[in-house]
């Protein structure tokens, strides 16, 4: 792939603007608030985009299109089974809590609800996670301009972590907000062109139905047992895993995505956030699903003559994750071509900005804050959480070269992450709707529900990897594998915290107000429109999410 | 002008419009942009980009 003069222009144009952001927004940081939690000012329609944009990254984009590749249509169940139910769970159930506390962070709330121990171990695990992640982000990025363009690697680590760090310090939480939704754009409209022509070229949906064998193009009719599918997985297990676990693990409890709903301007917006994010997002297997599939379909026999592949990796297998990339380099001419490399480093850096702003928000008010500097001035946080900036984009860079050395070093965090995510949606289900959960019974569920993520991995083999106590279960996919691990340990963090909080004292039903389901004030809509209440929409969304399913049987 | 910058909108419709500028310009003059896809996308991205110039956000107008 070869870029030139009008491709480069792009490029340059897209990282003036968001620098441009950043100074814009820099005049409106004068409190710690402001920096951290953009003072709760942000519109909801900025909020709404965020919410999915913070999701947008590079894992979203390449890995989604490369599974699409892989697994087929299945794969719009990470969004017709998993995002769209738990988002509008977020918008209708939980966000009552998490706004009404007036918790600054997800650990905060777990403060307010059960202890200190209880949030330093969720702040301690979410900002190691956030700093990896943010660091794998850079990694991936600079890795794929490497091989797809020979760009030096180097250069494109502290470059991207340069941009990155000038708009995060100077506007803080806003800029990297602000961002996202440029970003979010840049996503959708950089990489539409390319659903067109290559979608056209296989024949449409009718080629692709023709060219392709029946488990690409359904996403149900092969999940009765777990050997009929590519996923290896049935429909038990997905519903379980992927779609209640998994899901509402990540979108209701992960700061990284709530923190977009938590800036709004009020309850109504933080709860319309999530649902109004739903609607894009309903529609973005159309962006990342749907050119996985097209491509797998161009490879066919009977479409050799197009002349497109999915290049083969070291090991001689197709290597998915360069699908997107190989797709774009296929049909986009110089000018597009920009367009779609510039979506695609939008989308690590999204991902990156996104993850190092709930650090710095985690860091400063739940570690520092909370354990070592009480009681200072705001002005004293502010700088501190500028300064945690500054550290998050260096550790993220540290990160990156890390990941650079080890080989399996990037399986190895995301399946730790999988391990602490897990268990977490258990502990927050049990917390906000019953409140006879004691602090001692969050705790201990957590950590045995990470222990029991753990101990299943060991047990179990997927692609080579996991059954490190003894491979006594084998599953055929590694997705199938994470649905698994998710279902055990979300199991055995819900049972033990029941256990342990009958064993304990809970807290009196004074501390637990609006805390708690049956002791808070019910949140009524206060919209006249009837387009504009959590309840009418939701239900409409849930609806569309269940006619898809069916269309796409 | 300066003003607007501060609505995130018009931000985002002006990247927009000069990017499809840039499509439209080499489509126009360049024969390595010489491509129909290039054509459409400019064009495309040409009316989201003034639609978004276009709007009208007084929320964000607060800040300025």
């Amino acid at each position: 792939m070869r870029l030139h003069f009008a491709d480069y222009l792009i490029i340059f144009l897209y990282f003036v603007f968001v620098i441009a952001v950043g100074f814009i927004i820099k005049k409106r940081i004068k409190s710690s608030n402001d920096f951290l939690n953009s003072n709760r000012s942000i519109p909801l329609w900025i909020t709404s985009l965020a919410f999915i944009s913070a999701n947008l990254g590079a894992q979203e984009v390449l890995g989604m299109v490369a599974s699409g590749a892989k697994y087929g249509i299945m794969t719009v169940h990470f969004y017709w089974v998993g995002a769209i139910f738990a988002m509008v769970f977020l918008g209708v159930f939980m966000m009552p809590f998490y706004y009404g506390s007036k918790a600054r962070s997800v650990p905060e709330y777990l403060k307010l609800r059960f202890d200190e121990k209880t949030r330093a171990l969720n702040a301690l695990t979410f900002a190691v996670m956030t700093v990896f992640s943010s660091g794998i982000s850079l990694y991936a990025l600079a890795k794929l301009l490497e091989v797809i363009l020979g760009w030096n690697f180097d250069l494109c680590i502290w470059a991207a972590a340069g941009i990155v760090m000038v708009y995060t310090f100077m506007g803080g939480l806003t800029s990297a907000v602000y961002n996202e939704v440029l970003q979010f754009f840049l996503i959708v409209l950089g990489l539409s062109p390319l659903i067109i022509v290559a979608l056209q070229d296989a024949g449409g949906w009718e080629g692709l139905k023709a060219n392709l064998e029946p488990q690409m193009t359904h996403a149900w009719k092969y999940m009765d047992t777990a050997e009929h599918n590519k996923m290896g997985i049935n429909f038990m297990s997905l519903i379980f895993g992927l779609g209640f676990v998994m899901s509402f693990g990540y979108w209701c409890t992960d700061f990284l995505v709530v923190q977009r709903a938590m800036i709004a301007k009020n309850m109504s917006a933080a709860q319309r956030t999530p649902i109004i994010a739903a609607i894009p997002k309903l529609l973005m297997p159309i962006i990342v699903v749907l050119p996985g599939v097209v491509a797998i379909a161009l490879m066919q026999p009977a479409l050799a003559s197009k002349g497109y592949a999915i290049p083969m990796g070291a090991n001689g297998e197709i290597d998915y994750t360069m699908t997107l990339p190989s797709l774009i380099s296929h049909y986009y001419p110089t000018g597009l071509l920009g367009v779609g490399i510039t979506a695609l480093i939008a989308s690590f850096m999204s991902g990156m900005a996104g993850n190092v702003t709930a650090f710095n928000s985690v860091f400063t008010y739940d570690i520092y804050q909370s354990y070592f500097v009480k009681d200072k001035s705001d002005k004293h946080y502010l700088n501190v959480g500028k300064m945690i900036t500054l550290f998050g984009i260096l550790f993220s860079i540290g990160t990156a070269y890390i990941a650079a050395s080890f080989n399996n070093i990037n399986d190895f965090l995301q399946l730790v992450f999988s391990f602490v995510n897990g268990p977490l949606f258990a502990t927050f289900m049990l917390g906000m709707f019953w409140k006879r959960t004691s602090s001692e019974g969050a705790f201990w569920g957590l950590l045995g529900g990470t222990i029991a993520a753990a101990i299943t991995h060991g047990l179990t083999l997927a692609e080579g990897k996991g059954g490190w106590i003894a491979p006594m279960f084998p599953i055929s996919s590694g997705m199938g594998q994470a649905f698994i691990v998710a279902s055990f340990s979300w199991l055995a963090n819900f049972v033990i915290t029941i256990v342990v909080s009958l064993l304990t004292k809970p807290k009196s039903d004074d501390e637990l107000r609006g805390l708690v389901y049956s002791l808070t004030e019910k949140v009524y809509a206060t919209e006249k429109k009837w387009y504009l209440r959590v309840g009418p929409l939701s239900i409409i969304l849930l609806i569309i999410t269940i006619l898809l399913n069916f269309i796409f049987f | 002008m300066l003003k607007k910058l501060n609505q995130l909108s018009f931000v985002i419709g002006l990247f927009f419009i000069l990017v499809a500028i840039i499509l439209l310009v080499g489509y126009l003059l360049g024969a390595s942009l010489k491509q129909p896809i290039n054509l459409y996308s400019g064009l495309g991205m040409l009316v989201f980009g003034i639609f978004m110039v276009m709007i009208k956000e007084q929320e964000e107008e607060n800040h300025s």
